[in-house]
């Protein structure tokens, strides 16, 4: 295990590597700078600022540059946002994307597992059919749809919660049920099937023969296949969800890094795009690694290698 | 199946209990007891608060409530003294001596001429690399300086005592008290500059002269400013605390605000003011007024052939239905452009719009598709061009009425649509056909919208006019001290530049709030400045004296 | 080799017995999905919404982009706008339509990119294995790691926005786990008999990837399939949101839903129009893969 996981960690840096690279020379390739306005800005002044943040070096020094700084744990300073660092950025937008993201994951991961379960016991019945319709509702309806549906009922109609911000942890609930909602279905459909697949597998067959109670067989034995395939969506599920934090941030005007990245990829400030993207892609990549490590501990027969 | 129960029963048991907590009023930002807060909308994030690295309105809405330049906006956006209590003119118009008012920074230091000398030193310094610099060239050897080719000291700036400025100038500047409360001349604190360097800005180090100073500033979420007791004219001052939140969307704030979460905010989907006006809407919260902002149309005459016939440019202009785009599409009250000037600019009055703008479209449609005809394009030869418009939800929803005008006339145009930041390059640029572009006025004066059709502007004169005859008007403007001469040279420009049409006018801009009819002292006006300190709530005492 | 899932399949008699019987795994497959009367209804939902949207817009008594001065917002059956006109004073019915078939050719074309790109990838990483196949799932981690929509807006911002991209784009984004599960599906696939057989029997690589490996992937992959044409549409709409999508006055279900979401109380029909296509159509994709899985897969028999 251990040495599994060393080696996984010098993969991931390489992996990484690559990401900063293909972003890096993207990003640049777009057209726009991060000092394009509609107002004039004297050549002088346009070159004072590149100078100041060295975007006057040809694009490989800079290039070695950031790498150079980024492996010190050195972000740079933000183009747009003069006072700040990238680091600060993250530093105060994260917290609320984490939150966001984690609550929504744990939410969806509970329903989910429920309704899959729930449905593939009962398959066929009309309380299957329900489920199964809902969770297709649930991709179907994109959030910003379901998101200002729910604030009108929630918060406009009942009043019950705010229909932005964060300043109590009421401020928390749309957000997360808004995002949460494409991942319950997901789930609880990625959970009927394996679950579907699992009961009718031969293991299963042998518990029921071995005459082993109903409930021991589902728990013990088919959930247990039936989650493995769950885990391996960990990975797809976190970029999901950052991709749903973009517009949920935008909606409910929560101070979270997906509507800082946005705005930054818009605006060209090269730097907070890179900054965000390495700290998304280690978190994808680190919830891959966590994924295989769960699904081996769950699966006997999986092996790390 | 029991884990399935409770798990249901867990969910159903916290729905209950939010369910529970109906709260009675709206749930608002927290607000120390006692005091009044303002929670206000504030559109985006500051990229800054220190006032040479900013050129947004966002930022000046806060900066404007900390911080007080030589003048500033009254309560109805007009400027009036501000540190400087009087000033005195030389005959020539080019030089300016402020006497300033005795005032404390918001740590107990006073506030002298040296800081303004310093601040405008560090706003043209080469180092400090601000955006908007620009703007104050008029200042004698500013742009020499700016350029780096000029020492600091250079600076036609002067402290001649403790509470006496002198500013020299290149060319009489009759705007200048209009300018002087801008956020390019709001003074900086030079013992606190000195001492942490650009880091000053930071909410813990932040020293300001206004009304109120800066509390908090959590990053993409709100900025938090509280009454600064130190203020010279403090006890006209209602409120204690505002809170400013960037509401990109205007549609959740617009949410927001009728929840009375939000007082103010300073945005409103245009398309959404009719609806929001009908009196089962809010009526009451909606607040517009003519702003200093024109939508207009650049025809790239370099390099699209066409565009270099006037009759061409002229055809097109004439074909824009302007009324069906303000009063059926846009509906907030958007005035049609047939000037480039908006009539609320100050000391100023537009020349009379071209006489087509009277006729029915029908009429104006037979007269376009006769000029077309006569530059040679028709039927058999129609006229094909690209329109390129900024994403933006204005541009947007009008620019395929603009388009199915010209094709009523028989021209094809394609839409191509940019991120804003893109388009604008690309105008630079000169990579387009038709552009759509909008200009809101950094001062308000009439040069600060015909200068950008002066052949020197270069890349920002989108349509490349060049026209001697303007250029020769637009620099005996300059130059004329005397405000009613000046505005008669700057309309006669005007009227030129119009009928050669190198840019049509759609509309004019207005100003677009939201604001809870609970708030007091807040008076729409064309400069949308809405100075907090004038600001109150209904039931608490009046408002602070207007200013005036 | 990491991350390899050494899976015995449970299926392996059956499969094998499949295998064996050759077609007739598919003439009953095609008896079941027969039976299905949710997929059967939604196979007949979608024809008529494809046949629709092909020619649907060539019958409404306004074009797609035609604006009408007088009709601006106007509310459904005013002035023949069946379901009324937006806030340009263009037909919905029409619009609808135009956007239906741009959503549909936008998910079944970036599906079929996800398709072939990730069938190929996955099933020759997964049947080769080794070096080749740690090289390839490596470079497709290095892809994953990087946040979907960074991607898009990077490629938008790169190249400018055209349609075509926005088919490239999505679909050189949704293969990737398509290639993750046909890789896994392979990997286990090549540990059965009747792979050994068709070895012992003279086959090279490249013939039992695509005669025997490919088709027995099929299950998996139309599953996967048919989350992914909702998926695509779904992400074009969210392109849409960021204003990313197709360009006015073309359109699609997404820009329509994003517009309508903005207008909502003032123009309900601008939502609910929309956003009904939407679901009914997404829907009808689920329930006909659901069917498709059922009737191929012979196990919920």
């Amino acid at each position: 295990m251990l040495r599994f996981l060393l080696r996984r960690l010098l993969v991931a840096l390489p992996t990484l590597f690559l990401v900063v690279t293909l972003a890096f020379f993207m990003m640049r390739a777009a057209p726009g700078g991060p000092f394009e306005t509609n107002r004039k800005l004297p050549p002088e002044v346009e070159q004072n600022l590149k100078a100041k943040y060295g975007l006057d070096r040809p694009l490989g020094v800079q290039y070695l540059g950031y790498l150079a700084n980024v492996a010190r744990g050195d972000l740079g300073p933000s183009l747009k946002y003069p006072d700040r660092s990238v680091l600060d950025i993250i530093r105060q937008g994260f917290p609320t994307s984490l939150r966001l993201g984690v609550s929504a994951l744990t939410l969806g991961g509970v329903l989910g597992l429920c309704f899959g379960v729930f449905g593939a016991l009962r398959q066929n019945s009309p309380a299957d059919y329900a489920i199964t319709t809902l969770a297709v509702l649930g991709v179907c309806i994109p959030t910003f749809v379901t998101g200002p549906l729910l604030v009108l009922v929630f918060a406009s109609w009942l009043g019950w919660l705010p229909t932005g911000g964060l300043d109590d942890v009421r401020g928390y609930v749309l957000p997360v049920v808004v995002l949460a909602l494409p991942q319950v279905a997901i789930i609880s459909r990625l959970t009927r099937a394996g679950m579907v697949e699992a009961m009718a597998s031969n293991h299963v067959r042998t518990a029921r023969a071995r005459g082993l109670p109903e409930r021991s067989v589902v728990l013990n034995h088919a959930l247990r296949g039936a989650v493995l395939p769950l885990v391996s969506y960990l990975g797809p599920a976190a970029a999901g969800l950052i991709t749903g934090s973009l517009v949920v941030e935008r909606l409910f005007t929560l101070p979270g890094l997906g509507k800082a990245f946005v705005v930054s990829a818009l605006q060209r400030d090269y730097t907070v795009v890179m900054g965000v993207v390495i700290l998304y892609a280690s978190l994808v990549i680190g919830l891959n690694l966590l994924a295989e490590v769960i699904q081996s501990l769950l699966d006997p027969r999986v092996k790390l290698s | 199946m029991r884990p399935l129960l409770a798990a249901f029963a867990a969910l159903g048991l916290s729905a209950l209990i939010l369910a529970g907590c109906k709260p009675e009023r709206p749930l608002r930002a927290s607000c120390p007891a006692h005091s009044l807060c303002l929670e206000a909308g504030n559109v985006s994030e500051p990229v800054s608060l220190d006032p040479p690295k900013t050129t947004g309105t966002w930022e000046d809405r806060i900066m404007g409530d900390t911080t007080i330049g030589l003048t500033q906006s009254s309560a109805a956006g007009r400027p009036v003294p501000g540190m400087a209590t009087s000033w005195d003119v030389s005959p020539d118009g080019l030089v300016w001596t402020f006497h300033l008012r005795k005032a404390l920074w918001s740590d107990g230091v006073p506030v002298t001429a040296n800081d303004f000398v310093f601040s405008l030193r560090r706003l043209m310094d080469p180092r400090t690399a601000s955006e908007y610099a620009y703007l104050l060239y008029f200042i004698r050897n500013a742009e020499a300086v700016n350029e780096g080719k000029a020492p600091l000291s250079a600076l036609g700036v002067a402290a001649l005592d403790d509470h006496t400025l002198q500013l020299t100038l290149t060319h009489p500047v009759p705007y200048l008290p209009e300018i002087g409360k801008h956020q390019t001349f709001y003074p900086t604190p030079q013992h606190v500059v000195e001492r942490w360097g650009d880091a000053w800005s930071r909410p813990e180090h932040y020293v300001s002269n206004g009304p109120f100073k800066l509390a908090r500033w959590a990053f993409g979420d709100h900025i938090t400013v509280v009454k600064n007791p130190l203020f010279y004219d403090a006890r006209s001052v209602c409120l204690d605390q505002i809170d400013y939140y960037p509401t990109s969307d205007a549609i959740a704030a617009e949410r927001r605000v009728r929840r009375g979460e939000l007082d103010t905010n300073a945005d409103i989907q245009s398309n959404r003011i009719a609806f929001l006006r009908q009196p089962d809407q809010i009526p009451a919260y909606v607040h517009t007024h003519t702003y200093l902002g024109v939508a207009y149309l650049a025809f790239n005459s370099r390099d699209v052939a066409a565009f270099r016939d006037r009759r061409v440019r002229l055809a097109l202009d004439m074909a824009i239905d302007r009324d069906f785009i303000t009063r059926k599409l846009l509906r907030g009250g958007q005035v049609p452009a047939y000037t480039f000037t908006p009539p609320a600019v100050a000391n100023y009055q537009p020349p009379p719009p071209p006489v087509w703008a009277g006729w029915p479209i029908e009429r104006r449609q037979a007269a376009a598709r006769a000029l077309l005809a006569q530059a040679g394009y028709g039927p058999g030869h129609p006229l094909k061009i690209e329109i390129k418009h900024r994403n933006s939800p204005d541009p947007t929803l009008f620019m395929p009425a603009v388009q199915a005008d010209w094709k009523a006339i028989g021209v094809t145009a394609t839409l191509a649509q940019e991120e804003v930041q893109i388009a604008y390059q690309d105008y630079r640029l000169r990579n387009f056909q038709v552009g759509d572009a909008a200009w809101i006025a950094d001062f308000n004066d009439a040069m600060s919208f015909l200068g950008l059709q002066q052949s020197q502007t270069g890349a920002q004169n989108y349509g490349d006019y060049d026209n001697p005859t303007y250029d020769a008007l637009l620099a005996k403007a300059d130059n004329e001290p005397d405000l009613g001469k000046r505005a008669a040279y700057l309309a006669k420009a005007e009227a030129i530049m119009l009928a050669d049409a190198p840019v049509a006018p759609v509309y004019f801009y207005i100003t677009k709030n939201l604001v809870n009819p609970n708030v007091t002292g807040f008076v729409d006006n064309a400069v949308d400045q809405h100075r907090a300190r004038y600001l109150c709530f209904k039931g608490h005492g009046a408002a602070a004296p207007s200013g005036e | 080799m990491s991350g390899a899932l050494l899976v015995r399949n449970p299926r392996d008699g059956e499969a094998l017995e499949a295998a064996i019987k050759g077609r007739s795994l598919w003439d009953d497959a095609r008896r079941r999905l027969l039976r299905n009367r949710a997929a059967m209804a939604s196979l007949g939902l979608l024809a008529i919404l494809v046949l629709a949207a092909a020619i649907g817009p060539y019958l409404t008594p306004y074009s797609y982009d035609q604006i009408s001065k007088d009709d601006v917002w106007a509310p459904p059956l005013v002035h023949g706008h069946l379901l009324g006109a937006d806030s340009l004073g263009r037909d919905l019915l029409c619009r609808l339509l135009v956007g239906l078939r741009v959503s549909l050719a936008i998910g079944v074309v970036a599906s079929a990119v996800s398709l072939v790109i990730g069938v190929a990838w996955g099933a020759t990483a997964g049947f080769i294995g080794g070096v080749l196949d740690e090289a390839m799932m490596r470079f497709v981690d290095v892809l994953y790691a990087l946040p979907f929509m960074f991607f898009v807006i990077l490629l938008m911002v790169v190249f400018g926005r055209n349609f075509i991209l926005i088919f490239l784009a999505i679909g050189a984004v949704e293969w990737l786990t398509m290639a993750r599960i046909v890789r896994g599906q392979t990997l286990s696939l090549k540990q059965m008999e009747f792979i050994e057989a068709a070895r012992a029997a003279g086959l090279g690589d490249g013939a039992i990837i695509v005669r025997h490996i490919v088709p027995n992937l099929l299950g998996p992959v139309v599953v996967y399939l048919t989350l992914t044409i909702p998926g695509v549409i779904l992400a074009e709409s969210f392109l849409s949101f960021l204003g990313l999508g197709v360009q006015e006055p073309l359109t699609s279900l997404g820009v329509l839903i994003s517009n309508g979401a903005i207008s909502m109380d003032q123009a309900p029909w601008l939502l609910v129009f929309p956003s009904l296509t939407m679901i009914v159509a997404l829907m009808a994709f689920n329930f006909i893969g659901d069917g498709l899985r059922d009737a191929i897969d012979p196990k919920d028999r």
